[in-house]
């Protein structure tokens, strides 16, 4: 394991303001160490993908980012992981809204049993007050900033579950942009998608960084290299290697970063 | 097996083939100087028509080097290592064919002096020595590409800077030559046409080299100062 190393890369730009760091973050599901000390500086207005085979753990980093493991018993925290600065494991700090500034999108499109218009609307109406016309202008908003609203526009009141699976994960997306996150946790967004859906989820993304701060976890490889700025890799838990993504997929600087990304194991 | 196995057998196999291909492409290319400078020396047809054969399945295998390393970049995305392997092996199959090129163009001037027939001058000993030189710089540089060592290198650059060196030499000396009498003109010239490709040979092994470096460290070699 010496192999692995703690400090992030000097290659990630330099100047970037991060919004998320971790600092000798751990996490346990009971006796079993999920992740073990990672740091790691997400800057802001960058995506960031988190790559590594089954298990190894970046899921359960992502999560934490907006304290979803917080909801599976025995999970146990260490370390710290600051968004903004502020350390969003600090006694006093309320998940609900955490949760309001950094969204996250599942692997499996989810949307509520309920009409388009209301998924979308869903987290404004928990947040905020509103009147009917504010919401109906949030909602749109959130649909364009999706690209969706063109798909939908004539069937808002239709029920959600009736859209394709790249739809609805477009849907979640714009439900999660509703209340204007600053940040966009993203857990594989297209493993469940066709090429189509997944290019159009891609391409959303590029537009999403101008405004907020992505964060993808991905088996896919090459979607890594298409999509982020950075990458991190994890294996057992530790933060391997982290750097642009670039010099990753071209001159990794760690055995088991080019024995993974190579297929050699994984 | 898992999806991640399978295509990296896949991939293997053909980045396996493409080195067969490559290491044979070396052997042809370093034979083909090897055999042209043998063919000037002793005046020998026979080995300079070998040599254009040489050449042709030399540019018949390139083309089936770039075509291997499309499919690979098409079908497999290679990262990493195994995509400075085939980008390094598509420029370096370039560095080879030109190699094979210099050879045929030495064959083809051992056939004109061979055809213009009279007493045949030997080989200037320098430029003996500076095809000897050239053909062990061309030999250490596919060498550390078959063997993916890149710490011979640095002799290849060693070895250039003598070849440099004599090149000049060569060229001061055949012209006091030609200029004296001792050599006619027209065979001085040819000589200071194979002065000049071996020169250009040597410096394809130094770009073999170069490239080497970059596939095995993913570092570029720093070019000399002098050389901004």
């Amino acid at each position: 394991m010496d192999q692995i190393l703690e400090a992030p890369s000097p290659s990630i730009e330099a100047g970037s303001r991060t919004t998320i760091e971790s600092r000798s973050l751990s996490i346990w599901y009971g006796k079993k160490q999920a992740i073990e000390e990672v740091s790691l500086s997400i800057p802001r207005l960058r995506i960031t993908a988190v790559i590594g085979p089954s298990g190894c753990g970046k899921s359960t980093y992502l999560r934490a980012i907006n304290r979803m493991n917080d909801t599976i018993r025995g999970c146990r925290i260490a370390g710290q992981l600051l968004v903004d600065g502020e350390d969003i494991y600090a006694p006093g700090v309320d998940p609900v809204l955490l949760r309001r500034k950094v969204g996250l999108i599942f692997q499996k499109p989810n949307p509520f049993p309920k009409s388009i218009y209301d998924n979308v609307a869903f987290g404004v109406r928990l947040h905020y007050r509103a009147t009917r016309a504010e919401l109906d202008a949030v909602v749109e908003g959130a649909l364009r900033h999706a690209n969706l609203w063109v798909e939908v526009k004539d069937r808002l009141k239709e029920s959600a579950l009736g859209l394709s699976g790249g739809q609805q994960q477009r849907l979640c997306i714009a439900r999660a942009l509703a209340i204007d996150p600053e940040v966009l946790l993203m857990d594989e967004p297209c493993s469940a998608l066709d090429p189509i859906a997944t290019a159009k989820i891609e391409d959303l993304m590029f537009e999403l960084k101008r405004s907020m701060t992505i964060v993808i976890v991905t088996h896919n490889m090459q979607q890594a290299a298409r999509v982020a700025d950075n990458t991190a890799f994890l294996y057992l838990g530790k933060l391997v290697e982290y750097g642009a993504t670039r010099q990753l997929f071209e001159r990794p600087r760690n055995e088991l970063t080019e024995n993974y990304i190579t297929g050699r194991f994984g | 097996m898992s999806e991640r196995a399978a295509q990296r057998k896949a991939l293997s196999k053909g980045l396996d083939r493409l080195n067969e291909r490559m290491v044979t492409l070396a052997e042809l290319s370093e034979l083909a100087i090897r055999k042209a400078m043998d063919s000037l020396a002793r005046r020998d047809p026979v080995l300079a028509q070998e040599v254009m054969l040489l050449d042709r399945e030399i540019y018949a295998l390139q083309v089936e080097v770039e075509g291997a390393c499309a499919d690979l970049i098409a079908l497999h995305a290679p990262v990493a290592r195994d995509l400075r392997t085939v980008t390094t092996s598509l420029k370096i199959t370039t560095d080879l064919d030109r190699i094979g090129r210099y050879g045929r163009d030495i064959a083809e001037i051992t056939l004109q002096m061979v055809g213009r027939g009279g007493e045949p001058v030997s080989l200037p000993p320098r430029l003996r020595e500076m095809a000897d030189l050239t053909i062990e710089m061309v030999d250490t540089a596919t060498d550390a590409f078959v063997k993916r060592y890149a710490d011979t290198v640095r002799d290849i650059m060693i070895v250039d800077d003598k070849v440099d060196a004599l090149h000049q030499e060569n060229f001061r000396d055949l012209v006091g030559r030609m200029a004296s009498g001792a050599v006619d003109v027209e065979t001085g010239a040819r000589y200071l046409y194979v002065n000049r490709y071996l020169e250009r040979v040597a410096d394809h092994a130094v770009n073999i080299g170069e490239r080497v470096v970059y596939m095995v460290t993913g570092e570029r070699p720093k070019p000399p100062a002098d050389q901004g």
